[in-house]
């Protein structure tokens, strides 16, 4: 290694020269003396730069970046949060992003592809060749088929709203279709919009400490919220009860005091079990029921849909708001309810919850109806412990205790996670859960609440002067009708292109090895004329590519971020140039849009990170706008808090002020979200008519839908695909310091009896398979996995397997067509069910095992997956 | 060409606050506390370590062990499945069976009890790695291998043929910065302290929660106590 | 005395260089060479090219340093009991065991060189010795038994080369006078040289004995048997040099001597039994898993074959044979008793070495780190780990063994091995 014995007597030259006696204690080599060289002082930088940690977890976290000779030598959390709860947040991961940054994986020039898609055979090119192909092509296939037709696909806009916003910018500008990632990562959790007309709502990571009860339901914050589980720690510290509800024993069952078992897919069971037995037991808050949700409100016995005030009273004008029917039990009389204002119907605390009435009307026969939340009791009532125990392997026993505990303790908080929410049926597992925490009267307060922790999705500030030009909005189209085409029950609001897609502008992602049902994506590409991937790595995603554009890291440029879990505003600060010819975002879109159409270009383009931050902060600027105050200048010297409550908690307004729900999800106009809790309360009861049809309007359990596509008695083995303590999805994967602890290679957790039944040993080389893929990994047998499971964190890319893309190649693209009622893209909007995926497991030949584990190294097995 | 800046007094004024060792008595004795319950598994202190030391592949001074089967794998404990994680670098023994046998004196006790290593007088006869019962001693076997093609960290790498191990990061306590294990632990499960001074949190922590050294009974007084995880208690 | 009976035809031509001792040199010369070649070229790439890591840390080199320095100890005590408790019987091959035992120590001391990461660095050892370092202590009693060898050789010598005129006899005369010193210097040296032997064996022993962290190494009787297997395979080796030399014609004794030291080796064999039995009875009966249990890998699991190994065969088998006296009657069947004896104190230090290093102390995963950048799929973390020596430390071995070899032929070639009358 002659290059880094240079480099390193350079280094100790250059510190010799500066440090001086202290620092060359450790270096200069001299005559040794007795004495022995203690060593005083670091290794001077060039410079540390405050910036942020930016891949799609929910962490932005605030890093200092330490330079040396234009290379990243240190990356240490920035520790330096106003609120000193918060410090120093950050994870091994962002620790290490330095080895990528500068890693062999590093995409350093435009490529062009010379072989077949896929073969990753590629040519170098200049910026000026592959800006005009990408340019002409576009603006061919645009004039051609529509703009519409052209895709451009970008992870998480909330983790960096400048440029990942460009993205929006230019398909604004150009009218091609933006694709959607929370809803197609399957962490839009379906049960809010439904619920509380809200896109997502949580609790900030701080107000864990506050709480007396945790019931982590599909949540593992000990591998996947890193940053974030010391609160629940601080919590518990204080005597708060922690109880873990997972199929596998994951690193946070084993910091619970109790961990329950379920079968994979049947935690809505649980929670409807749970709520039978607070409610049998009178523990219900029943004035929350009354004041916050739809509970009181009537619903007629022959439709099925809410009674209005329009049913009862004739020249009620067509345009005004729906007014609902609640009932006085002792005046025996309908009570009209307004949605303007929360508040127990009437303001008596004695309002009818349930029992069937018979409502007069002027002019006509009474109408029967029935309380919505009779409704709700008669389907929980199904839900006795012993129903429990059959449905989700949960003891009776436990159940019992659990929600004895769970009512007892105030305020209680319901953390759910990707386990939970990743299922086609997810979103009744979600209202499931809503009912047990409105049960409990735990919404709205510190320490309580039903949180949802999967993806970074909040848009925390107003985006709109950078994301839609001139007001003109990018039409936005959600990625799984990418991956799928058209559903027959899709939302006729989905812009979905009139000639189909016949372009795709990958930015931000590893999609074709992290779309759900790969295969079938890979099946669309072909109908495409043109695929363009930017990255910063040569993933398998860029291996398909026709260009392929290098970016920048989130080292190597500016943006502005802020996050769900932790709401501070920060600044993504380029820490050093960019490596090799890569480009920002902004600058990439920049010269497409000027390619093709210089004067929009002009325009609209001619503007650059900090003017777009700017913009983004004095539009949300305003008095109780969310960047009140917050300048420039401001986010430079470090983190700045939104101008939020503090702890954030979402529904304060509704439950403290009474206005009714939802409250605005950023960046969809409030009326858009509105339409989802016409009642303005609370929804148990759902009235549009597929709700009905399908047997769906108050919470309930649906067996998994991929029982019905791969039978169980042939598909015995349930395939978890949950996200891994070693990764950021995908990102990660070819971390040479990570793949030191984990052994670098998939694995496949297996119950001991499953393995044995097919005659696996631990470290084995295994075949996953099931009608849509296969894949070949590595057996990892232990009894920390539940029986009848298989669990295969993703992320890995496809070059770590034995054989297959990856567990993508199992997963099901199926649409809920509950996801389909209504349509705000991101909001109510199609979730995928990673998890809701059957597959049978088998040893293969000895072969693949020869891939090369040392003599003396660690055995297989016992390794991340 | 700028101006080089330490990294030390260059961070930012809430950085360099945040990593104040903080008080201390006139003699401290630098120790540590590991709180087995806080403790998630995650390795951040062990990837700091390896960042801030410039430690080559292969190499690690800071470990996590799991107390369990395999890595992040349980234990069936009478049924019942069990996992702690147990981060494991030098103790910085008192009674140091390293200090013991080096053959050389390259590795001693140095200011505030640290056992420290000199790089330069180390012969690499590995007597020390036999001698430690902790394992958290690594010798430079060949030529350093790194995922990046230039030096990374705070310190200069060491020779080939010698001993290295985890130096408490003696080169920023000179700087009155705790270790950087301690300041990047995201669970916050480490504290950083003079066990000289009787007051001081890490003393307190071990009094209140009953703290424990690894391998006690060998006598090698550690100066890293281990707060022991709580007992579950169930629903 | 029956000089010169077992002298063949063959021997007396080592006098005279013929071809086969050429062709003999010359073989251990190439040996040489590939060994300090091999030396060279670990110095360059550093101590990965040996198949020793972290977990590991020890290897064949130190392990041929402790046999050596059994070997040599051994010889030692051997020579000076004969002087010291009146074993006249054994005066013909004094000299030839203070020979070995020289060569012995003079290998042992050769592979510490290969051993350790800085070779450069070895003056550290005595610019900055750590008193309260075994390893201090050894090299103490190496150079200090180093030199007692040597002038035991010159004592022994010296006489022999007044005789013939050379300078290496520093002057000194054969007049009565000096005769009568150099006994005395002889009987002086006798009584240093033996406790010196036992101490030489007995620190490199306390390496290892005294260290805490390994709980199989870590018992008092760790000396003692070291010093019972020098007593082993310093006497076996002595007594198939003998055989070899006498072979060779440069050494006269009888079949009776032979058959006495055989017997004499039978008890040696059977002190070193005797301490391996409570060694092991006392690690193993409280039946308490330590450290990944040793002594359970030791009696069945990994070790388990070269473990058997050493009680049956390298015992049990050698033990037999030397018992029985129709057997060691025949100087062949001792010689067999005496190579079977040192492979298996061979096995015996790997053993104790190996399996004590195997597994580390805090017995948890991954485990210690390797030391050396992971293959891909594999982790960097070791619980446990079987080291078998890599090309290069058997070529360096096979360099300092064949160095040996070539100093014991030169020194049979011109030393006077034969004690005068």
């Amino acid at each position: 290694m002659p290059v880094r014995r240079r480099d390193v007597l350079k280094g100790g030259l250059a510190v010799g020269a500066v440090a001086g006696a202290a620092a060359g204690g450790w270096i200069g080599a001299g005559i040794l003396g007795p004495q022995r060289r203690t060593p005083t002082g670091s290794l001077p930088v060039d410079r540390i730069v405050r910036t942020t940690c930016s891949p799609n977890c929910t962490g932005s976290c605030g890093q200092l970046a330490f330079v040396r000779d234009e290379r990243i030598v240190k990356i240490q959390q920035a520790a330096d949060y106003p609120d000193a709860a918060y410090n120093p947040r950050g994870c091994m991961k962002g620790l290490s992003y330095h080895l990528q940054v500068h890693g062999p994986d590093r995409i350093l020039t435009p490529l062009v592809r010379t072989g077949d898609r896929g073969s990753g055979e590629f040519r170098p090119a200049t910026w000026e060749e592959a800006l005009d192909q990408i340019a002409g092509d576009l603006r061919r296939i645009g004039e051609e088929h529509g703009w519409d037709s052209i895709h451009v696909f970008g992870q998480v806009p909330g983790s960096g709203y400048v440029q990942k916003g460009a993205n929006y910018r230019a398909c604004a500008l150009l009218g091609m279709s933006h694709g959607t990632s929370f809803d197609f990562n399957g962490d839009l959790p379906m049960g809010m919009p439904i619920t509380f007309g809200v896109q997502n709502a949580e609790h900030e990571a701080k107000d864990w400490a506050n709480s007396r009860f945790l019931l982590l339901v599909g949540a593992n914050p000990v591998e996947t919220r890193i940053p974030d589980v010391h609160f629940i720690w601080d919590a518990v510290e204080r005597g708060a009860r922690l109880v873990v509800v997972d199929p596998v024993f994951s690193g946070t069952a084993a910091k619970a005091d109790a961990w329950l078992q379920p079968k994979p897919g049947t935690d809505a069971a649980l929670a409807l079990g749970l709520v039978r037995q607070i409610l049998a037991h009178g523990a219900a808050d029943e004035a929350f029921l009354r004041a916050y949700t739809d509970a009181p409100l009537l619903v007629r016995a022959d439709t099925g849909r809410r009674l209005r005030e329009r049913d009862l009273v004739e020249g009620i004008a067509a345009d005004a708001p729906d007014r609902f029917v609640a009932w006085d039990p002792a005046r025996e009389e309908p009570i009209i309810v307004g949605t303007e204002r929360l508040g127990p119907p009437g303001g008596l605390a004695t309002v009818a919850l349930d029992g069937q009435v018979a409502v007069p009307r002027s002019g006509g026969a009474a109408i029967a109806a029935r309380p919505s939340f009779g409704h709700v009791r008669d389907e929980v009532d199904r839900w006795t412990p012993e129903r429990v125990e059959a449905v989700t392997g949960v003891p009776a026993a436990s159940v019992v205790s659990l929600a004895r505990a769970f009512a007892a303790e105030k305020p209680a908080a319901i953390l759910m996670g990707g386990g939970a929410n990743h299922w086609f049926h997810g979103d009744l597992t979600g209202r499931a859960f809503a009912l047990l925490s409105a049960v409990t009267g735990n919404i709205g307060r510190s320490g309580g609440g039903y949180s949802v922790y999967v993806g970074q999705y909040r848009v925390r500030v107003d985006t709109s002067p950078w994301w839609s030009p001139g007001g003109t909005k990018a039409p936005v189209v959600p990625s799984i009708y990418f991956v799928r085409g058209r559903t027959p029950t899709m939302h006729p609001k989905v812009p979905y292109p009139a000639a189909g897609f016949k372009a795709l502008v990958c930015t931000f992602a590893n999609m074709f090895l992290q779309s759900p049902d790969v295969n079938r994506l890979h099946e669309t590409l072909r109908g495409l004329e043109l695929i363009v991937v930017v990255d910063h790595q040569m993933t398998d995603t860029v291996r398909w590519a026709d260009v392929v554009l290098p970016a920048t890291t989130w080292y190597e440029k500016t943006d502005l971020t802020a996050t769900p879990l932790h709401p501070f505003l920060q600044l993504q600060q380029a820490a050093i140039a960019p490596v090799g010819e890569s480009r920002s975002e902004v600058a990439i879109w920049r010269e497409i849009v000027r390619r093709i159409d210089p004067a929009l270009a002009a325009e609209w383009f001619d503007i650059d990170e900090d003017e777009a931050i700017r913009q983004i902060l004095e539009a949300g600027g305003g008095p109780g706008g969310p960047t009140e105050g917050i300048t420039l200048d401001h986010l430079r010297a470090g983190p700045v808090r939104l101008r939020v409550p503090d702890p954030d908690i979402p529904f304060l307004a509704q439950i403290r002020d009474l206005e009714p729900f939802p409250p605005r999800s950023l960046p969809a106009p409030l009326e858009a979200t509105a339409a989802f809790v016409p009642t303005g309360r609370i929804e148990f009861y759902k009235e549009e008519a597929r709700f009905l049809e399908l047997g769906e309007q108050v919470p309930t359990h649906r067996e998994p839908y991929d029982d019905g596509i791969h039978d169980p008695a042939d598909w015995p083995l349930v395939l978890l695909s949950p996200h891994s303590k070693w990764r950021i999805h995908s990102t990660y994967s070819n971390n040479a310091w990570l793949a030191e602890i984990h052994g670098g290679r998939p694995t496949v957790l297996l119950h001991p009896d499953d393995a044995a039944a097919r005659d696996i040993g631990d470290g084995d080389p295994i075949r996953v398979h099931n009608t849509r893929g296969s894949l070949e990994a590595w057996a990892h047998v232990s009894e920390a996995a539940g029986r009848g499971t298989a669990t295969l964190p993703e992320g890995w890319w496809s070059r770590y397997f034995g054989a297959g893309k990856g567990v993508n190649e199992l997963t099901s693209s199926e649409v809920n067509p509950i996801h389909e009622v209504h349509f705000v893209a991101n909001m109510w909007s199609p979730s995928t069910g990673w998890k809701d995926c059957r597959c049978e497991v088998e040893k293969v030949g000895a072969s693949v095992a020869a891939a090369a584990v040392p003599a003396g190294a660690a055995p297989p097995g016992g390794v991340d997956g | 060409m700028a101006e080089p800046v330490d990294p030390i007094a260059g961070l930012p004024e809430a950085s360099r606050r945040y990593g104040e060792v903080g008080p201390h008595s006139n003699a401290p004795r630098w120790g540590m506390v590991v709180d087995q319950e806080r403790c998630i598994g995650c390795w951040s202190c062990g990837v700091i370590c390896k960042s801030e030391n410039d430690v080559p592949l292969g190499m690690w001074w800071n470990r996590i062990l799991t107390e369990g089967e395999a890595l992040d794998t349980p234990t069936a404990d009478h049924g019942r499945l069990e996992m702690h994680w147990l981060p494991l670098a030098c103790q910085h023994c008192d009674n140091a069976p390293c200090v013991k046998v080096c053959p050389v004196g390259a590795t001693y006790h140095g200011d505030g009890g640290l056992v420290l290593q000199d790089s330069e007088r180390c012969i690499g006869c590995r007597y020390c790695m036999v001698a430690c019962p902790y394992g958290v001693r690594t010798f430079n076997w060949g030529a350093p291998d790194r995922p990046t093609d230039f030096d990374t960290g705070m310190v200069p790498p060491r020779p080939v043929g010698t001993v290295e191990k985890c130096t408490m990061c003696v080169h920023r306590l000179a700087d009155g910065q705790v270790p950087s294990c301690v300041w990047s632990c995201p669970a916050q499960a480490r504290i950083f302290g003079d066990v000289a001074d009787p007051e001081s949190r890490v003393n307190q922590l071990v009094r209140d929660r009953e703290g424990e050294r690894l391998l006690e009974e060998r006598g090698t007084e550690p100066k890293v106590w281990f707060l022991p995880p709580r007992r579950r208690r169930g629903l | 005395m029956r000089a010169g009976v077992a002298a063949g035809g063959r021997g007396t031509s080592l006098r005279h260089p013929n071809s086969a001792l050429v062709a003999w040199l010359a073989f251990l010369g190439v040996v040489m060479i590939v060994g300090f070649g091999a030396w060279v070229y670990q110095t360059q790439q550093g101590l990965a090219v040996t198949a020793m890591r972290n977990t590991v840390m020890w290897g064949q080199y130190i392990l041929f340093f402790m046999f050596f320095v059994g070997l040599s100890a051994g010889g030692l005590i051997v020579a000076s009991s004969g002087r010291l408790f009146g074993a006249s019987r054994m005066k013909p091959i004094v000299r030839l065991a203070v020979l070995e035992a020289t060569i012995a120590i003079t290998l042992a001391a050769a592979f510490l060189l290969p051993d350790i990461g800085r070779p450069e660095r070895i003056w550290h050892l005595f610019r900055y010795p750590n008193l309260t370092s075994p390893l201090v202590w050894d090299i103490a009693i190496v150079s200090t038994y180093l030199a007692i060898s040597l002038i035991y050789v010159w004592l022994y010598a010296r006489a022999d080369l007044a005789r013939s005129g050379s300078r290496l006899a520093l002057g000194t005369g054969t007049s009565p006078t000096t005769m009568e010193r150099e006994h005395r210097a002889k009987g002086i040296l006798a009584w240093i040289g033996l406790p010196a032997a036992v101490m030489l064996h007995s620190i490199t022993a306390w390496i290892f004995g005294l260290q805490i962290s390994r709980g199989f190494w870590y018992s008092a009787i760790m000396a003692p048997l070291f010093v019972s297997s020098a007593l082993v395979s310093g006497l076996a080796l002595v007594i198939l040099l003998a055989l070899a030399v006498r072979r060779a014609g440069r050494l006269s004794f009888g079949d009776d001597l032979v058959a006495w030291l055989g017997g004499l080796l039978g008890v040696f064999i059977a002190v070193e039994a005797f301490f391996v039995l409570a060694e092991m009875l006392t690690a193993a009966y409280p039946a308490a898993p330590f450290e990944g249990d040793p002594v359970y890998r030791l009696l069945f699991g990994q070790f388990a074959p070269f473990f058997w190994f050493e009680v049956v065969v390298g015992l049990g088998l050698p033990f037999v044979l030397l018992a029985v006296r129709r057997l060691r009657a025949q100087p062949r069947i001792v010689a067999a008793a005496a190579v079977i004896a040192i492979v298996g104190i061979y096995v015996h230090r790997l053993n104790i070495v190996l399996n004590g290093l195997s597994v580390s102390p805090v017995g948890l995963p991954p485990g210690v780190s390797i030391g050396t950048a992971p293959a891909s799929g594999a982790s960097s973390f070791a619980m446990a780990y079987w080291y078998v020596p890599s090309i290069v430390e058997w070529l360096i071995a096979a360099g300092i063994l064949a160095g040996g070899a070539f100093l014991f032929t030169l020194a049979v070639r011109f030393l006077p091995l034969r004690e005068e009358p």
